[in-house]
Formats: C-alpha cells, structure tokens, sequence
C-alpha cells in the first residue's frame, strides 16, 4: 500500500499532520477541549516520533474509542485495536474506577517488530508508528504473545493478524485518529516524543509518565494519571479467568518434534552404545513423527502456504529459528534414517547432528514461549519440561520399536518422566506460591476448570512413562508410549489453555502511583 | 470457507481495504457511504446532531454533526454504531397475526381491518375505554400529535398513555405543581455556566456522556453528585454526597430549613415571583440539620457546605434523572428542587436552572403534543378554555375532547388485570422488560382479548405476547423531529428504507384512521409528516411550547431550534430558558412554593430481604436492548447482566466475585447473574442493570407508585441475594 505519506514524509516539508482551520475553529469554539490540543502542531523531525497521550483523569469510561475504532477499521466486533481496561480502588463511598484506553503504544523497540519471523511489522521512519502489513504477516500469532499489551489481534477469518497502526492513513491526510476525535472528553491526544530522550530516562528509571514498561520494548505512550490514586488500586474482574486458544496444532507440532527429537537422541546414544538392535526401524518410525509434526505445525498458521517465510527473520525471531533448526533436524533425520536402515557408514557423526539440531530446535520452541506478557510461560520450567518430554517420549518409542536394549531404555524413560512429573508439581507450587495475578490466575484454572484434565494428565504421565516401562514387559511398550503420550498432549494443551496473559493495565499498577 | 482462503492466498483484503470519504477521510473503504443524511440521534434524549452514511440503500455509518450545538460533533458509544441498529435479525419484517399459538404473515389492509374490528367489537360490549394504548418516547412529534388525536378523538377511549409515565412523569407533575406547566426552563449551557452543579440521582457518564462535554468546558464549576451509589458520575464530583436510598427529599428539605434560616434566600425574587413562602418555611421546620443527617447519613458539615455553596453561587444548576422520579415521592421531590431554586432565585437564568435531564429521544414530543397526560400544547383537561381553543383549531365540537385525563400506565395495566380494560395497543415500548413487577402485568397482558404489538422490532418479550404484530419503521427510516431535553426541537430523517413491509408509525396511524372512518375528518388532506407539523403549529402557537415561528428548513439550517419561538420570532440559533421574566404559567403568575414531607422508602429491608436493590443503566446499553442488543461492538462491550455488591455483604454471604447467584424478592427472582464485588456500592445495598430481558430485573421490582404522577419506584426493593443452583 502506498500512501502520501511516504512521499512527503521523506519530503519532511513540517507539514505532515495538519489540523484543518475549520476543524480548528470549531474545536476552540466547543468548550476549548477541541482537537487543537490533541494534535501535534507539526511532523516530527529527526530523531522524533508520535505518540498517544492518554489523560486518565479525563476519561469516564465511556468506550467511544473502541467503537470508533472498529468502525474506522472495518474489524469485526471480537477484535478491538483500542481497548478500556478498568481498575478500581478505595473503599465505600472513597471509590475511584478509572480507565485506561489502549490501542498500540508504538514502542521504541517493538517487541510484536523483533519477534515476527516473516518482517511484517515496520518502525515507520518518519513517524516512529509501529505498522503491520497484512499481506506480509502469514498468521503465525507469534506477536499476538509476545507484545506485552496485547495489541496485535489475530483476525481468524482473514488469517492474519492487525493492530492499530494510530490510523496512518488519517496522520497522512492531515486527520485526527478515529480515537482521538471521538472520545467526547478530549482525553486521547497525539504528541511528538523525542526517542532516544524518552529512552534513556527509562533506562534511568525516572519516566516523566508513560505506561510503566511491562517489557524492554520502551513503550512511548504517556499517561497523565488521576490527581489521586487510592493504594489499593487494582483491575477489576481480576477473578474472572478463561482458558485461552489451545492452539491444536501447536500441541501436536511441539510434542510430536519432541518426541523425534527425543527418540533420534535415544537411538543415536544406542548406536554409540553399540546397542544397535532395529535401530533402522526406531529411526524410520520417528522420521515420520518428525515429518507429521512439521506438517501440522502449518495448520497453526492462518497463511499455511506461506510457511516458507518462516524462515527469513532467524537473526532475531525464535519463530524463524525454530523453523530453521527444525527444518534442518528433519533433513539430517532424513540422511540419519537411510544410513541407519541401510547400514551404511557415518551414522554416529550423522547422528550426532541430528540430535544436535533436535535439542536446538526444541530450545528453540521453548525460547518462543518466553515472553514477559505471559508470565506462566515465562519461567525456566517451559525449557525443562520441552526437553523432558523429548527425554521421556524418546525412548518410548525406542522401547516400543524394541530398539537397543529392553532393560535400560525403559529405565531411561522411566527417569525422565519421573523428572517431569516432579517438575510438574514443582511448577503447579509455585503457581499457587507466586505473587502475580497472573500466574495465581493460571494455578486457579488448573484448579478450578481444568482440574480433572491436569490430574489425566498426571496419571497418564506416571502410568505410561513410569509405571508401564518399570514393570509391564516388553510386549506392552506401544500401550506405555500411547498413555505417556496422551498425557504429554493433554500437559501440553493446558500449556497454552492455563496461560492468563497480563491485564493491560498490570504493569502500569505494578508502578503505581510513582507514574504520575 | 475457500480453499485459497485455508491455504492463505485469500485475506479477505477487498473487505478490509481503506479509502477516503470527501468528508470523514481516510477510513475502511466499506464504510464509504454514496450519500450523507443530516438526522437526530434516536437514542436519549441529549439530541446529538448526526449524519447517517447511506450506501446502496443500506447505512454503512454514522458520524456527528460538528455544526450541531448539542454535540458539535462527537457522539457516544450507541450514537457511534446507531446505523446497526437498521440492519438486525430481530427487526419486524411483516405484520404477523397470531392463529393457533403461532404467527401467520397477513397483508398490511388485513391487519388493519382485524385490529380496527377488534377494538370495535371491544368497544361495543364494553365501552369505548375498555381499548388502552401504551405508547412511548420514540416516535417523532408529528407522530405523536397523529397518534393523540386518533386515540383520543377516532378511537374514542382516554385510556392512553405512554412508557414516558415510567420515566418523565415524575418531572412533567413536579413542574406543572410548581410552576403551572410541564417545560424544562434551563439549556444545556447552564452547565457551562454554573459556578455550582448540583446532580441528584443522575449518572450523567453512563447515562447522557456527551454533557459530561459541558462539564469539562467549566472546570472553575463545584460539581456535586448526590448518588447512594459511588457512579461514574459521582466520582467525578467535586462533592460526592453518598446518601441512603430515598433520602433526597430530607436533603433537600435540609438545605431549604440551613437556607432560610441563614438568610440565603432571593428575598426579593421570592416576594416578587411566589407564592407559599410561609408554608414552606413552616413545613421545613422540622427539617433540621441533626435531623436530616441521621436520615441522609451524611455529616452536619457536608450539609452546611452544601447549602452554603448552593445559595451563595452565583448562578447554581440543579439537574435530576431517574433516581428522583423513580419514587413514590418522586413529584415531591421535584417540587422541593424547584421550591430550593425558587427561594434562591436560581431559575430563568443563564447557568441556573432547575433542570430534569430527559430520557428518551423524544419524551418531550409526546410531553407537549401527545394528548396523553393533557391536552396538546400543555393544555389542561380541566379547563374549558383551553378545550375550547383546541375544538376550534380542530373544527370538532368542544364536547368530544374529554374533561379528564384517563387511566395513566399503571392503572392501565391494573385494568387489564380487572378486565375493565379488555384491548391494549402498544406501541414502540417492551414492558415485559419495563415495567415492575413482572407476574402481575404478564398477568395483566394474558388477561386481555386482544393485544396489538406495534415495533420497529419482532420478536421481543412483549411482542411474543401479541395477537398482532404491527412491523414499524424506526430512527433512520422516517421523518419528523425530535425535542430534546433543552426543548430543542431537531429534525430526524429517512436515511434508509423499513425492512421488508415496516412502514412508519405515521402512515399506520392514518390507516388506521381509515379504517375508523376519522382519517378525512381529523387528518384532511394529510399524507406526510409535514401535515401534521403544520398543523401542530397551529395548536402550539401562543403556549408555552410554541412551534409557529419553526419550518423544517430552519430547524435543519440551525441544527435544531429551541422553543418557545412563536412566528415572527428572530435568532433562531439563540439559547432560550423559560420563566427569565419570572412570569410563571399559573393563574397570578406566580411561581408555587409547595411544602412537602419526607418518608421512607416503601419497603424496607427485613431479615428475609436485608439488601436495598437499585436498578440502572450502562452506558453500552439502550432500555430493553431491543435495539442494541443485536449491535454485536456494544454486545461484545457489555454482553451480560450483572449485581453489583459490596465486599462486606460478599464476605457475609460467602460469595466470591464471578459467583453465579439469584436475586430474591417477594415477587420474584432473577436467576443466574454474575456477581461483581465492588466498593461502588454501599454495603447493604446491590445493583442491577434493567435492560436484560434473559436476566429482568422487574422480575423483582415492585408495584409502588407516585400517587401523583403515578410513576413507579423501581429502586429500592427488598431483596436477597442466593447462590445459583445450577
């Protein structure tokens, strides 16, 4: 799409946002609230950029900017790019609730910008907006988690993602922003923000107002925050949790490479073992895991033709990474596989690359998951409990193909398993130990709504991966690979269902009044 | 779903594309109308001037009228989305009459033939006020003065009234009492130039955001809320009054008692311009401040303040809604406001104006055309002049308009439920979700021979109820205008047409007429909107509600004219207030001071029922959401009902926020809300919203009325709150 705006922003003739004389005339004339106030008088020069301006002791809920905003971008009703969060505090009748209307805070380092695997997001040069190319975007949603306000909205009737982009379009025509001109109250306005001035009070720590940093990404938006906040200020309906997307195919995708990964690790330490019994076989077997999960990791995209653009970003996207490395496990696989079932030379050196890029790829996955607006995902644990599952699943399949040896390979998948059923119930612990509304709201789900899938997944894991393989013979290893499987499927569906992303407002609580 | 969509060489993007309106700008290509229609909005009652964007026949969007006086431009989250509410599966498409239990289509001429027999055949064998016709505050003036007369004059019964007696009532007898006419005196400007705003029982932020606007233009104004509830509105007081439920009157009477015994009174404007000080000074005796701060739970010091800041302003404004009318004291409370503006000489000027802030869109057309609750032009049954004058305009003999005014809402529901009333039309009104105390009006309407369901949407709660279903145009589809609550009339316009065969309520009522055999003596020569504007000129000129000097062309060039503008009249765009020359509408001119006592609320708490419940509004939401339920944005904002409650009374109950529960009254229950626990409400006290039929909150409320306006108390009903079984 090319807009005006391009052209004579590079122009840089100071004229880039005009407020019309008329509208300025009128504005002045109602109540001297008027849009004169709420827009910058001029472009921003060098080393400038836009931003929002959000007056909370203005707003009064009133929510017109989520409406206008969907009407000026045609979204449907699900997808809000501007958002009210409320928060309460205060006790009876000393009650104050006042609101914080969102829409992309256009960051210094954009969080949704690093992360995308396929460049569809831009830091517009001349006004420092954050903007997202829906034909560039190929749905992966990685964004949608990794912006730690959760602007980016994933439209699953198009495929690909959105986010209010501060309706460039509008800026290039010399328009206020839907948002700006609706709210009745005056309380959104643009302004011009000098970026690396902006930056570095916020590496020292002394912001002159902003929405605290949830993250590194440097959010630019200024809040001017009521004159008092009582100390109890909290978001309300903090309480009312819902499971999240279960994001099937990336159920199935992640265990399943884990489960290859796990299995060509097992099966390369048998070779090098000289335990070499149908090694051919657990190697074709687990080539074919390898080849199912990578193919159902593209139904998680909205653009699955696409997918090959996956790969462009891997010098910053852990999405592009986990593609790259996973594409290369499954070649190497590939070479490991015929070397194995032919008998042909190479395999331990082979091998060895395989289970190499396997532990990198399933790093690589979990890598994903670790990010700030998220927090259950964003512990140690997620690293631990990917390797595990490929440590406790791998040699299952082992066992199950009667690969190598049908003493040790059960007791090395019944040590794995062990170990994630203790991590299981160390992270379930600390859940309920944390601090956070988040991660106690993830410990309540588990414990509330998905509490009989979390105590399947429990026995599933200690029946199939402990119990079976320490005590039941060989004959039945398929049935102890099923269950344990089964149980790593349901572990990793509460993964993602049990996850409460923050509340828009959490990290500007978290700082409290010290915002102002 | 395609298969180029599944493998993502298809985003939809034709749909999603952006392009740029010659008047609104760069916006989605899909909202670019063909043409732009000036119009009102049909929402409340502030009046916002707007523009309908019409593409292919169907409204893509709206935007505000930057020109409009009332909004210059913006418009809150309903307005914002007002062309939705065109397009929506639940519009009614086709009259439907009701044969064996279910809804058979019926040509228009047969539907008007069966409803125009039916009552017919009623009005033989009972009598010509055994038919009742509920109306409403959404039709436009000129469908209201139609409506009145056919009622009043063709189908001959006085038993008429609208759902604007469930609302406005309680304002139109307080000032009719005080000053011998229904008429808001002040203007939306007051608000700017107050230099103190007293709201009582008004949640303005929710309620009527867009004069939240004028509050902002003066910041040097001391805002105070009187509100038992910590609202929106009230947390953006200067002053926030937290009384128990129904203690306004005593605060009220307090202030009057600090004020006059202090000195703070207009001596002068008092001698002048009223009459009953004596009285009233006598009747707020008792009213002392100990007194009123044991039964309003707010301290000595604040009342003083009150009273000090109110009587020494410069120019004060008292504005109410509907936690005054809401009340069987609801018209004595009025009166007490306009007894506190009348002794300070708060009335008839710029910023000070006792001010009843209006629902509905056009609850004042009907107030001041409708021939419901008096006679066109603020006319009084009682009085033979005023019949007379209106006989003659008419050409009918003064014998056939009544001397008194009929059954209003309640007492018309009251004889369904007696069977003295045995027809009911209703039209543009949803009172099974509306009206209190539901079991006895579903009583009331299953008790009927025949009920005619006239809406602009089918089905609704009521209309399921209906032997016939009369599918009307609504906002948007048809002509006429509006008056808003600073009795600025403003022209409302057809952006669109009716789905299906809905026609507009005008042109059903002449039918009607047709079918009465009336339509060439009352409405000659009528066929638009136009006509009946005209006409109601006529009938209003030299009133107080005076139209003679408007046309449709200077209302929409002024964005909206404000009456009293009699013909001849200059400025049209200038601000009017009523009474500035302290002449009141009375026999002796003079403004009435008119004593009045506090009581408690009806029904009190009891161990059985230990919580005060009030019933309101959200600012996502229309009354029953028959419009704005089907908005998917405002649904998606505000899907479901809820209580609120206060942590004390959550803890005391063992119930957690997001717990499923039940409110209980003696009448009845509304089963499974969410419960939200909150510091906003006094312990003791819940609230629910009224506009979910699925959760209807008159499912509770009870069958207590203001003896005099005869509006009922919705809030304040004994309740308990229970855990859903589930």
């Amino acid at each position: 799409m090319s807009l005006p705006l391009l052209k004579r922003a590079a122009d840089d003739d100071g004229d880039f946002v005009r407020v019309s004389p008329k509208t300025r005339a009128r504005s002045a004339a109602l109540c001297g609230t008027g849009l004169e106030g709420q827009m910058p008088p001029r472009a921003p020069g060098a080393g400038e950029q836009y931003r929002f301006h959000f007056d909370m002791g203005r707003c009064i809920g009133c929510k017109c900017c989520v409406v206008a905003c969907n009407e000026q971008n045609g979204n449907p009703a699900a997808i809000n790019w501007r958002r009210v969060g409320e928060i309460e505090g205060g006790w009876y009748p000393n009650t104050r609730r006042t609101y914080l209307s969102m829409g992309c805070n256009h960051c210094v380092d954009p969080t949704c910008l690093s992360g995308c695997p396929v460049d569809a997001y831009s830091k517009d040069p001349a006004t420092g907006i954050v903007r997202h190319s829906a034909e560039a975007c190929i749905g992966c949603q990685y964004c949608t988690w990794n912006c730690s306000y959760g602007v980016p909205q994933y439209n699953a009737e198009r495929g690909v993602v959105g986010k209010c982009d501060m309706c460039h379009g509008r800026l290039a025509l010399g328009q206020a922003p839907a948002c700006v001109s609706a709210c009745p109250e005056g309380a959104i306005a643009i302004e011009i923000v000098k970026t690396e001035e902006w930056r570095a009070a916020f590496v020292a720590g002394t912001p002159g107002g902003g929405v605290p940093q949830a993250d590194g990404s440097i959010s630019t938006t200024r809040v001017t925050l009521p004159k008092e906040l009582p100390p109890n200020a909290r978001p309300l309906y903090l309480s009312n949790v819902h499971p999240e997307e279960p994001h099937w195919p990336l159920v199935i995708m992640t265990v399943l490479t884990q489960l290859a990964v796990g299995a060509f690790t097992t099966i390369w330490l048998l070779q090098l073992l000289g335990l070499s019994t149908r090694l051919g076989s657990a190697a074709v077997t687990s080539l074919l895991v390898a080849a199912l999960a990578l193919n159902a990791s593209t139904l998680h995209l909205g653009r699955p033709i696409h997918a090959y653009r996956a790969l462009k970003m891997w010098r910053r996207s852990w999405v592009s990474r986990e593609v790259l490395l996973f594409t290369a496990f499954a070649a190497v696989a590939a070479v490991y596989a015929v070397i194995l079932w032919f008998g042909l030379p190479g395999g331990a050196v082979v091998g060895a690359l395989t289970a190499l890029f396997g532990v990198a790829g399933v790093t690589a996955s979990a890598c994903i998951y670790r990010v700030p607006s998220r927090p259950a995902w964003n512990t140690r644990y997620t690293l631990l409990q990917f390797n595990l599952t490929a440590g406790a699943l791998g040699p299952l399949l082992a066992a199950a193909v009667g690969a190598g040896d049908a003493r040790w390979v059960p007791l090395a998948a019944a040590v794995m398993a062990s170990a994630q059923l203790v991590l299981l119930a160390l992270r379930f612990f600390r859940l309920i130990a944390a601090g956070g509304i988040e991660l106690q709201g993830t410990a309540r789900l588990l414990a509330t709504t998905l509490k009989s899938r979390f105590i399947a997944r429990a026995l599933l894991l200690a029946l199939g991966g402990i119990a079976l393989p320490l005590v039941a013979p060989p004959s039945v290893a398929w049935l102890a690979l099923a269950l344990a499987l089964t149980g790593e499927i349901i572990g990793r569906y509460l993964f993602f269902v049990s996850v409460v992303p923050k509340h828009m407002a959490a990290p500007y609580l978290e700082l409290g009044s010290e915002a102002a | 779903m395609n298969v180029k969509r599944l493998l993502g060489l298809d985003t939809d993007a034709d749909r999603y594309a952006y392009g740029v309106d010659p008047v609104s700008g760069f916006v989605s290509a899909q909202k670019i109308p063909d043409r732009w229609v000036a119009t009102t909005c049909g929402y409340c009652s502030v009046g916002c001037g707007m523009f309908v964007g019409v593409k292919d026949g169907a409204a893509v969007s709206v935007r505000g009228n930057p020109d409009h006086p009332v909004n210059r431009g913006v418009l809150c989250p309903k307005g914002l989305s007002e062309h939705q509410t065109l397009n929506t599966d639940n519009r009614a498409r086709y009259p439907l009459f009701k044969r064996n239990g279910g809804f058979t289509r019926v040509g228009w001429d047969e539907a008007i033939v069966t409803m125009a027999s039916a009552f017919c055949d009623v009005q033989a064998r009972y009598g010509r006020d055994a038919v009742g016709v509920i109306s409403t505050g959404q039709l436009v003036t000129e469908e209201f003065y139609t409506l009145g007369k056919l009622v009043q004059l063709g189908l001959g019964t006085r038993n008429y009234d609208g759902n604007t007696t469930l609302c406005m009532s309680t304002a139109v007898a307080g000032y009719k009492r005080s000053f011998g006419s229904d008429g808001p005196p002040g203007a939306y400007e007051d608000l700017e130039r107050a230099d103190v705003i007293l709201l009582i029982g008004a949640n303005i932020a929710d309620n009527h955001p867009i004069l939240c606007r004028r509050l902002q233009a003066n910041p040097g104004t001391t805002l105070i809320v009187v509100d038992p509830r910590v609202t929106k509105t009230a947390m953006m007081a200067d002053l926030h009054l937290p009384i128990r439920p129904r203690a306004d009157l005593a605060l009220l009477n307090g202030l009057i008692h600090i004020v006059i015994e202090h000195d703070l009174i207009d001596r002068d404007y008092v001698e002048r311009h009223t009459t009953g000080f004596d009285a009233l000074c006598e009747s707020v005796r008792q009213y002392t401040p100990d007194r009123v701060a044991e039964i309003t739970g707010l301290s000595l010091e604040v009342i003083y303040r009150v009273a000090s800041l109110y009587a020494n302003a410069r120019a004060a404004f008292i504005g109410w809604t509907m936690g005054v009318n809401h009340s069987t004291k609801g018209t004595e409370t009025v009166n007490a406001i306009n007894n506190l503006a009348l002794i300070t000489g708060n009335i008839g000027r710029s910023g000070a104006a006792p001010f009843s802030i209006t629902g509905q869109c056009n609850a004042m057309g009907t107030r001041e055309a409708g021939f419901a609750s008096s006679l066109p032009g603020y006319r009084k049954f009682e009085c033979a002049e005023d019949r007379d004058a209106l006989a003659a305009i008419w050409k009918v003999p003064a014998e056939r308009l009544p001397a008194a005014r009929g059954l209003a809402y309640p007492d018309i529901i009251e004889a369904a439920l007696e069977r003295k009333i045995r027809a009911l039309w209703i039209i543009a009104t949803n009172p099974i979700v509306s009206f209190p105390n539901l079991g006895v009006l579903r009583q009331a309407l299953e008790g009927l021979e025949f009920l005619v369901v006239q809406d602009g949407f089918h089905p609704t709660p009521t209309s399921e109820l209906a032997d016939l279903v009369l599918p009307a145009a609504i906002w948007g589809e048809k002509e006429g205008t509006y008056t808003n609550s600073e009795r600025r009339v403003s022209k409302v316009n057809r952006a669109v047409d009716p789905p299906g065969e809905a026609r507009a309520d005008f042109d059903i009522f002449l039918d009607l007429a047709d079918a009465l055999a009336v339509r060439d003596e009352l409405f000659p020569g009528w066929s638009a909107p136009r006509d009946a504007f005209e006409e109601w000129k006529q009938v209003s000129a030299g009133r107080l509600c005076d139209y003679s000097g408007m046309t449709y062309e200077a209302i929409e060039a002024n964005g909206g004219i404000q009456w009293p503008y009699p013909a001849g009249a200059a400025e049209p765009a200038a601000t009017r207030r009523l009474y500035s020359d302290g002449n009141f509408q009375t026999d002796d001119g003079r403004a009435r001071l008119i004593p009045v006592a506090w009581e408690p609320f009806p029904e009190q708490p009891s161990d059985d029922f230990p919580l005060v419940l009030n019933t309101g509004r959200t600012v996502e939401h229309w009354h029953t959401r028959t419009k704005t339920g089907k908005v998917p944005i405002l649904e998606r904002l505000s899907p479901n009902a809820w209580v609120d409650m206060n942590p004390r009374d959550a803890r005391r109950l063992s119930l957690k926020p997001q717990d499923r529960v039940d409110v209980v009254s003696r009448r009845g229950r509304i089963k499974d809300v969410e419960l939200r626990v909150t510091e906003t409400m006094a312990p003791g006290q819940i609230f629910v919203p009224f506009h979910y039929a699925e959760a209807n909150a008159n499912g509770v409320t009870q069958s207590a009325f203001d003896p005099i306006s005869r509006e009922p108390n919705y809030k304040q009903s004994a309740v308990r709150v229970e855990r859903s079984m589930r």
